[in-house]
């Protein structure tokens, strides 16, 4: 570490640099996506930077066009929240950086800007998940019976989970409580009406909580050689899915199945 | 009578990549799209496993690779990056009730039930989710993959060139 003088340039653009590979990798961004977003925006500004990304923490230094480094610094990523709004504004913001010349200035504006962010409102996001749980149910040859428990118990297990991380309860632990309810929910069907084999709807109306990014990111990962970021995220959803077992499995023991 | 059976099943993959794409906070103007590319990728496997018997890991690469494919030009007309789009179109495909399964079976062997049966079938459903997940990436990368570019801005089609010129 040279004890090249931090500029002022300097030290907020990497300070941005560090916000930025933290937006992208809590957001649900590969860990190849993180490194060509900050390549190409310090490139832009004619600094290199390195990285090194892991799940909770990011290491970053940046090296002036002489090759003095003049930023270094690390941060702690906050809990991790998929948001692709985040992940497809940062990476048109890189682009303007390389295309408009924007200055380091307009940059952090830019980022500080993409903070406060935009989410569908929540009635929406509940009813359309609960929407696409359905129609996993359908799409395994479920019942409209079926559907309508498996939507009203995606709605509330979804619910269910919001409300506990809202709580601050540990992640895992709020995948639990998600599924467990879900189960409960579409398990009373299967208890109550006997007649009719209903356990398509108790295993679909779990599936959202399936850790589809996680899982599909450790693979990208791993394909492009980023094989310790694979790993980490390859254990965090084989851990979500057991949790989403246990929850199951626990309402399968008070139903007595 | 099939062709009916199957516009419903695009319809349901189509609202299925729809839903998740709302609960990712996609922008909304990628939110057609993603239906669309939902819809196409679900069908694609759908009719490889059906009609065609071909294995459900490369049936799922196939749809997983159609996605990734036409997900470029949507990329650049919605001005967003293709995973954008690609992520939550393959969703549906994610294979959760293998998973269930091989989960349920991990549960069951764990306490004292390990008949060979269910143990092949526990590795059998793991392995299966395992490959298929990675058919999955491999499929969505895989126009980044075969043109070895970094960035789905570079990769223009000759068309999108020439009106540019113009």
């Amino acid at each position: 570490m040279s004890n090249f003088p931090m500029s002022k340039d300097a030290k907020e653009l990497g300070a941005t640099l560090l916000e930025m590979s933290m937006l992208l990798m809590v957001s649900g961004a590969s860990a190849g996506r993180v490194r060509n977003t900050i390549d190409r925006v310090s490139n832009g500004f004619g600094y290199t930077a390195d990285l090194l990304i892991s799940q909770r923490t990011i290491i970053i230094s940046v090296y002036n066009p002489d090759g003095h480094c003049v930023f270094n610094s690390f941060k702690r990523t906050q809990p991790h929240h998929i948001n692709f709004t985040t992940v497809s504004e940062i990476s048109r913001i890189s682009w303007e950086v390389v295309e408009n010349k924007w200055t380091i200035y307009e940059l952090h504006e830019a980022v500080e800007k993409l903070k406060s962010g935009t989410h569908y409102p929540r009635l929406l996001v509940l009813a359309f998940t609960a929407l696409a749980g359905a129609s996993f149910c359908r799409l395994l040859s479920g019942q409209p019976i079926d559907m309508a428990f498996v939507f009203l118990g995606t709605f509330i297990g979804l619910f269910v989970r919001q409300e506990a991380m809202r709580l601050r309860f540990n992640f895992y632990l709020c995948v639990y409580f998600a599924a467990l309810t879900s189960s409960l929910i579409t398990g009373a069907l299967v208890h109550f009406d006997q007649n009719i084999n209903h356990e398509i709807a108790l295993v679909t109306s779990i599936l959202f909580l399936i850790p589809g990014i996680p899982l599909i990111n450790a693979f990208s990962d791993m394909i492009e050689g980023n094989l310790q970021n694979g790993l980490i995220r390859g254990l965090h959803g084989f851990i979500i899915s057991f949790t989403i077992a246990l929850g199951l499995f626990t309402s399968i023991a008070i139903y007595r199945f | 009578m099939d062709a009916v059976i199957l516009l419903e099943k695009c319809l349901w993959f189509g609202l299925a990549a729809t839903g998740f794409a709302i609960l990712f906070n996609v922008p909304s103007r990628t939110l057609l799209p993603v239906f669309i590319l939902g819809a196409v990728g679900g069908i694609t496997k759908v009719i490889l496993i059906d009609y065609f018997h071909i294995n459900i890991i490369i049936a799922t690469f196939c749809g997983s690779s159609i996605i990734g494919i036409l997900s470029i030009p949507f990329a650049h007309k919605r001005h967003a990056p293709p995973p954008t789009f690609a992520i939550p179109a393959i969703i549906p495909m994610v294979p959760g009730v293998l998973a269930y399964k091989m989960m349920q079976g991990l549960i069951y062997i764990a306490s004292g039930d390990a008949n060979p049966a269910l143990i092949s079938e526990t590795v059998t459903h793991g392995l299966k989710v395992m490959f298929i997940l990675m058919s999955l990436a491999a499929g969505v990368e895989l126009p980044m993959l075969i043109t070895r570019k970094q960035s789905a801005k570079e990769l223009r089609f000759k068309k999108t060139y020439k009106k540019e010129e113009h």
